[in-house]
């Protein structure tokens, strides 16, 4: 557990606080993400937790014990540190870069070199071909990856990371992002995170706090802090599609419901009863291999469906081919989804196969809920 | 072919001659390794000293040799020769050393030390695995420029009591033997290329390979 107890910084040669009475606790497994507008002072207070900044005044507390009482190098060298320019060494391989802290620790050379492949492996980079290159040979995403894994070298209960994200593209970006909660479900380390971006915020916090001008604005879940922004510079901070992020959080399995109709090619003419038989509002059509490929509406086969050609009703279908979502995906996204295909409901899928449906309705009910809590 | 004679003629006063040349050149050399190294890494810790030190360094480079040499004589414990020589080439190395082995080690990316303390690596760990590894192409640059300088300045010395290649030009301009000052001034300058050669091909081996591979090598 991290804990700050009124930490306040005054740079020198300042008069205005860069961290003003900060106060701060943070549970041992969870994701913190500081976030606010440049030279809010959220890189600072960071930095203050691995000594890289002593605080003017207040208390920094790990595991209940004050870090002041460590040697500022035995403490860095137990907690991850990750920062926006990776800051890998240029004259050493990504095996010896991952290898710095185990170095500093004395481990063995055979501890080492195995737990570099491990982590190699666990970042998703070949330890064949990777472990010997060096970074200026790697992409920009894989460094960042390089970076990451030499912070987890000695398996530290606690990351501190600057941006670590901010120098690549939006594509990576979203791939490490995905990479990066995968890993932390399994490690649950206690992480501070700092970012400008509150989407960043609200997809990698357990906890997000908001910092402006050297204060903590809200600290709080991010479901809390959509729901109740604590004042206006929040809600301006989170901006007016709140509710929109809010379904950033959930994903489509948690309100999927059952298919109900499934059909195959040749049941279409019949397609108005069967959905009828199975009260069902809408009819999957799967393909020979049982692969869901469209489907269809009670709009569709504008009510009894029996005068439509099944042609036709084919066609429609199967324009609905990419209307599908996976379990996995955010709301948000299948909300996009739903607009895009100017549909009030899509598939959800399991791999590749079908496992429900998930309505427009379903989505408004589930945010107008929330939004009364 | 009267310069090749006057070779032939005199080869053993010329290998005297470079010996003591060589000597010279080797010494100053080291010593101002010994000395300058230190303080170029010293001064990146204070912009103040820095700045201080630098500028002796300039104002040392600017005065001419043969009146540095002359000044060295007049202090009583250096005199005419070898100590006056010496300290008048060290002096004048500390420009081109202090001030690479400084901007060497300051140009070294901020982002690479910051990820190093945070790891947890001290002070003379980063400066010893990453700042002088990171600064050798440019340390390397002032340590030829010093040899190169100091293989001609050492000529100069002859003046105040060195023998070395610097008298064949010295005493062939009182006696107007040109084929003397040529095949002097040829002498220094081969081996000052020869010697800048040399350390061009030990630089290629010094410099780490990660700062020479690049993507698709």
């Amino acid at each position: 557990m991290i804990e700050l107890r009124e930490v306040t910084k005054v740079y020198k040669g300042q008069t205005v606080p860069a961290v003003d009475r900060l106060s701060l606790k943070i549970p041992e497994g969870e994701t913190c993400v500081f976030v606010g507008p440049s030279g809010c002072g959220k890189s600072t207070t960071l930095r203050m937790i691995n000594r890289m900044i002593e605080p003017t005044s207040g208390t920094i507390l790990i595991n209940n014990k004050d870090i002041r009482e460590s040697d500022p190098d035995r403490l860095r060298m137990g907690i991850g540190y990750v920062i926006q320019q990776i800051g890998l060494l240029p004259h050493r391989t990504v095996a010896e870069n991952i290898a710095i802290v185990p170095r500093l620790y004395g481990w063995p050379k055979e501890k080492i070199r195995k737990r570099v492949d491990e982590l190699l492996e666990l970042i998703g980079l070949d330890p064949e071909t990777t472990r010997d290159k060096y970074p200026s040979q790697l992409s920009g995403g894989q460094m960042q990856r390089v970076g990451v894994a030499r912070a987890m070298a000695v398996d530290p209960p606690i990351m501190l990371m600057d941006e670590p994200f901010g120098a690549v593209d939006p594509i990576a970006r979203n791939y490490l992002q995905d990479e990066f909660l995968r890993l932390q479900r399994e490690m649950r380390k206690t992480i501070c995170f700092v970012t400008h971006d509150i989407n960043e915020a609200i997809k990698m916090g357990d906890r997000i706090a908001i910092f402006n001008k050297g204060r903590l604005v809200q600290y709080g879940t991010p479901h809390e802090i959509l729901t109740r922004p604590a004042n206006e510079f929040v809600s301006d901070f989170i901006g007016y599609d709140r509710v929109v992020k809010k379904l950033g959080l959930y994903r489509v399995a948690d309100l999927a419901g059952p298919a109900g109709c499934v059909a195959r090619e040749g049941e279409l003419p019949e397609i108005g009863r069967l959905m009828r038989e199975k009260e069902s509002d809408v009819a999957f059509l799967v393909d020979a291999h049982g692969r869901p490929c469209g489907f269809l509406t009670t709009e569709d086969i504008g009510g009894m469906g029996d005068e439509i050609s099944p042609q036709s009703l084919m066609q429609k279908a199967l324009g609905r081919r990419g209307a599908f979502a996976q379990r996995e995906m955010v709301l948000r996204d299948a909300l996009s989804l739903m607009l895009e295909y100017d549909t009030e409901y899509l598939g959800v899928l399991n791999g590749g196969d079908l496992a429900g449906v998930i309505t427009l309705s379903a989505i408004r009910k589930h945010s107008c809920r929330k939004e009364g809590e | 072919m009267n310069y090749i004679r006057f070779i032939q003629d005199n080869i053993p006063l010329i290998l005297e001659y470079t010996k003591a040349h060589f000597s010279l050149v080797l010494w100053a050399v080291l010593i101002s390794l010994v000395l300058w190294v230190p303080v170029g890494v010293l001064i990146t810790r204070s912009e103040k000293w820095a700045n201080r030190v630098l500028g002796i360094a300039n104002t040392i480079f600017c005065i001419p040799s043969l009146s540095l040499f002359a000044v060295m004589v007049t202090i009583p414990f250096l005199g005419l020769g070898r100590r006056s020589a010496l300290v008048a080439l060290v002096l004048y190395a500390m420009m081109p050393l202090v001030r690479n082995v400084y901007q060497g080690v300051k140009v070294v990316d901020k982002s690479v030390i910051e990820a190093a303390r945070g790891m947890g690596m001290n002070y003379w760990r980063i400066l010893w695995e990453i700042q002088l590894p990171l600064a050798t192409p440019v340390i390397f640059a002032g340590f030829r420029i010093t040899v190169v300088m100091t293989t001609g300045i050492a000529a100069i010395a002859t003046y105040i009591g060195e023998r070395n290649l610097g008298r064949l030009i010295s005493e062939g301009l009182t006696r107007f033997n040109i084929e003397m000052i040529v095949d002097g001034a040829l002498l220094i300058a081969f081996i000052a290329i020869a010697l800048d050669t040399m350390l061009g091909a030990l630089e290629k081996k010094i410099v780490p390979r990660g700062l020479r591979v690049h993507r698709g090598h």
